[in-house]
């Protein structure tokens, strides 16, 4: 049936075009095997716990897999286990894994918040960049007194970041232009815009590198103490903030019915305009203020690639978590350990960096693979 | 006549429920074996079996005398049974011919559909109709759907068909024309089981009928010999009661709809100029052949598409002047008093991923009912879904948190009016209520909108089913070509509005 209002609103055979869908399949089949036959049966349900062994199950495979790879290009196994062991129990590594996954928290619930709206925002990068540069706008034309200097910058960067990401929200829903393309295409205008501030009007003149100039210390986020600074219990705030919204305001219940049937909601009186532009602007905001985060909390000053395989990640942390926000910031810390010893093993074994992202990639196919154990069963039948 | 197929002691089970508890059906070739039951009964449970979709959990199955096990439904089509479900097997953006192709592989895809293209026209021309195999399927009506449906079981040499609610989707007079097909093909020497809930279709069409209820087959008798109470009484096991009218208390103009008009969709008759108005207290049944503009009338009163030209005003009562209502979101109909009880309830109805909470509760959440915007209340939220699923009598709800879509049809719609009818609606508009249902949802469903209307209420009745208009409505509109041609006061002879329906050119 053809409603006139939502057409912006994918529905579920749209959906299914998109990168995150899962594939389905419907119906019983069976396949002959040598002891005898196989029979695909679709479950009408499965219990949490069982599906929550399930995606376990799908990560250590994934883990297995990886760590089959990483051996295979020159880390001796023994190394392998200590590496990841010590992100827990070296204090060091633990600190760089907290540094690490404020951020990575940030952009997850900004993927998930996006989701929930079928919003595929992958634009998280060009979202990043352009907090970054509201930020450091901030240091070098001095706005405000010094002591405001940091609520500035976060307001700025999270300014920024909707700004950015209302151009593909406002592109789909006057004009239908699919948002999985535009606001990935838009990451690769926000950082040629990020590269003409550093190679032009920003670049350091101490050391003329293409990056800004070191920000004050009154502008990087302040250490609460081990080493961690404060953007961890901001980025763990906005979780609860993210998870409260989504879970128990009256915007929240009627993105369940957005994502569900976006036509049947309309009809039942979900205004969906207004609740979409949310959830839409929240997803901007929260990656922009993770490109705050990146400068102000780790390298202290803007620097090229700040951003880079934050987008992929974020994505990917949503997809894992489901699009619930508490589970999001427990996938980013694991990300962040896959993170901090991605660059260990980096400089120790000269391991490509990309090599974390492959990583990643094959743990999503995993378990993307454990939802077809999750909605059909296999019986054999001799 | 010899014996096609023979269903034994089939019983088969989900979980703790007995869908089929040794059920027996035998069918002959030259036949047309109508299955008759309610929904639930357990009909499209035995012909998955029969189609090898479902495995029996015990029971035999014998197909010209042979007996078989089925694992796949490829299994049963090599036996030559070929099922038509309700919801098309087709590739919409496939043609025909690749679609009959693809349940038929015939050596290399170029030779292939040369062939296949043959033996569709071939196959056409014999049961009396044309079909460009080169067409797309979307570009198909509903009713071509299905004969493209009938040709692909017939081109992998299917000698038992199985139509599952074949007319449950079509107009009348395509219904007519399929059961016509089918029992020229039955006559033909195939053997045709036509599952229904129609007793109308069974007793003009079918040579014999075997009565389901409860997973269990009753009966199999010839329907001449049969009157239509002895099958109702067969089928639900007690006499169901029709509403009875009461004495007719309409009040005040409350709906007021004049020269609307929708924008041309291909394929539809659009909304030319349709008006008409409906007092409160009373049901304005519109009947009319499917197709003649219906579907965008309930879209424009509902808020689900707008009109090219037209008003639509409505008349709370106790407010002294009417307001228009024309460009109002369904957001903004809803406050001012308008229910919906839409014609496809899976897919605008319900959401069926969700909960039976989450379903109800959406209905009331905007107006500040279940919570404030900061804080939703989960827990009187399921109060009044426990209060709602019990006074609407929504059956199979074993728990609240359950997901709506796997309520059956009957207690989806309870669940639907539950929503739509507790806030005391001004102004109900109700398509199709009764599509699909069986005799008792149905009767549950028309008592609510009776009572709805003695509570006050206009109720707008969109409907197919003239049985049903003239069984509940005050007053009839007859819509034909995107117009109300003729009106007619209950009770409304059942010839005269008939002749509305067909006669307007």
């Amino acid at each position: 049936m053809l409603l006139d209002a939502p057409w912006w609103i994918m529905s579920d055979q749209d959906a299914a075009l998109s990168p995150l869908a899962v594939p389905r399949i419907a119906g019983p089949g069976s396949g002959r095997w040598p002891f005898g036959r196989m029979i695909l049966e679709v479950r009408l349900d499965m219990p949490a716990w069982k599906q929550v062994v399930a995606v376990a199950c799908s990560i250590l495979i994934g883990m297995f897999i990886s760590a089959v790879i990483l051996v295979a290009s020159g880390v001796p196994p023994g190394e392998l286990v200590n590496e990841f062991a010590s992100n827990v129990f070296d204090r060091q590594s633990f600190q760089a894994v907290l540094v690490q996954a404020a951020p990575l928290i940030l952009v997850g619930i900004a993927a998930s918040i996006g989701f929930r709206a079928r919003f595929w925002n992958l634009g998280l990068e060009g979202q990043m960049v352009w907090g970054g540069i509201a930020a450091t706008a901030v240091t070098i034309y001095h706005i405000g007194p010094e002591g405001l200097r940091l609520p500035l910058m976060a307001l700025f960067a999270m300014m920024a970041g909707m700004a950015w990401v209302a151009i593909p929200a406002l592109l789909r829903m006057k004009f239908a232009v699919n948002e999985i393309i535009s606001t990935l295409l838009l990451n690769y205008v926000a950082t040629y815009c990020l590269y003409d501030l550093l190679y032009g009007p920003w670049k350091d003149p101490k050391d003329a590198f293409p990056h800004s100039s070191l920000y004050a210390s009154a502008e990087r986020l302040p250490d609460i103490g081990h080493g961690v600074n404060a953007a961890l219990p901001l980025a763990l705030v906005l979780v609860l903030l993210v998870f409260w919204f989504a879970e128990f305001s009256r915007f929240g219940f009627y993105l369940k019915f957005i994502y569900a049937n976006p036509a049947m909601g309309r009809l039942v009186g979900v205004p969906i305009i207004p609740v979409v532009w949310t959830a839409v602007l929240m997803s901007g905001a929260l990656a922009g203020l993770g490109g705050f985060l990146v400068p102000s909390g780790i390298a202290g000053r803007l620097t090229q690639g700040f951003f880079e395989g934050y987008g992929f990640s974020g994505v990917l942390i949503a997809f894992l978590a489901r699009n619930n926000a508490v589970a999001a910031a427990i996938v980013a810390v694991l990300i962040a350990m896959l993170f901090v010893t991605g660059q260990s093993f980096q400089i120790f074994y000269q391991i490509p960096f990309s090599m974390v992202q492959m990583i990643q990639a094959i743990i999503v196919m995993c378990v993307a693979a454990s939802e077809f154990f999750i909605r059909h069963r296999i019986r054999l039948q001799r | 006549m010899a014996t096609a197929l023979e269903l034994s002691s089939i019983t088969k089970s989900f979980g703790d429920f007995l869908a089929l508890d040794a059920a027996h059906l035998s069918v002959e070739y030259g036949e047309v074996h109508a299955l008759l039951g309610e929904n639930g009964a357990g009909k499209s449970s035995l012909m998955n079996v029969a189609a090898g979709l479902y495995s029996p959990d015990s029971g035999s199955i014998e197909v010209a005398g042979l007996r078989c096990r089925f694992i796949g439904p490829r299994d049963s089509m090599q036996h030559g049974i070929g099922m038509i479900h309700q919801n098309f097997k087709l590739v919409k953006r496939f043609t025909v011919s690749e679609n009959v192709l693809l349940a038929n592989p015939r050596g290399s895809f170029r030779n292939g559909k040369t062939a296949i293209e043959r033996e569709i026209k071939e196959k056409a021309e014999t049961l009396g109709f044309s079909l460009d195999p080169a067409r797309r399927i979307d570009r198909l009506s509903i009713a071509e759907q299905q004969r493209v449906e009938i040709i692909k079981a017939l081109v992998a040499g299917a000698r038992i068909l199985i139509l599952d609610e074949p007319t449950a989707v079509l107009t009348e007079g395509e219904a007519q024309r399929l059961l016509a097909m089918v029992r020229d093909i039955a006559e033909g020497g195939a053997a045709v089981i036509l599952v229904t809930h129609k007793l109308r279709d069974v007793k003009t069409f079918a040579h014999r009928v075997t009565i389901m209820r409860g997973g269990k087959t009753l009966a199999t008798v010839d329907p001449r010999q049969t009157t239509a109470e002895e099958l109702t009484t067969l089928m639900v096991g007690s006499h169901v009661v029709t509403p009875s009218r009461s004495a007719k208390s309409a009040g005040e103009v409350s709906l007021n709809v004049t020269g609307l008009a929708s924008a041309t969709v291909e394929g539809h008759t659009p909304l030319i100029d349709a008006t008409f108005s409906v007092r409160s207290g009373e049901i304005y049944g519109i009947a009319g052949v499917g197709g003649n503009g219906q579907t965008e009338l309930a879209e424009a009163l509902v808020g689900g598409r707008q009109p090219s030209a037209g008003a639509i005003s409505i008349k709370a009562p106790g407010s002294p002047t009417p307001s228009d209502i024309t460009a109002a979101t369904p957001l903004q109909r809803r406050d001012h008093g308008v229910a919906s009880v839409p014609a496809d309830r899976q897919a605008l109805g319900l959401a069926t991923r969700l909960s039976i909470v989450d379903n109800f509760a959406i209905g009331f959440v905007h107006e500040g009912r279940f919570g404030s915007m900061a804080l939703i209340d989960r827990a009187s939220m399921r109060r009044a879904t426990q209060a709602a699923v019990e006074d609407f009598e929504v059956q199979g709800v074993r728990s609240l948190w359950q997901r709506a879509g796997t309520l059956s049809g009957g207690n989806a719609q309870k669940l639907i009016l539950a929503r739509e009818l507790s806030r005391a609606p001004s102004i109900i508009v109700a398509h199709s209520p009764t599509r699909g249902l069986d005799v008792r949802a149905c009767a549950a469903v028309h008592a609510r909108l009776v009572a709805a209307r003695d509570a006050g209420a206009a109720v707008v009745l969109i409907s197919e089913d003239l049985d049903e208009v003239l069984g509940i409505a005050d007053r009839i509109g007859v819509m034909t070509r995107g117009r109300i041609v003729a009106e007619f006061d209950a009770p409304a002879d059942r010839n005269a509005v008939g002749r509305a329906m067909v006669d307007h050119v």
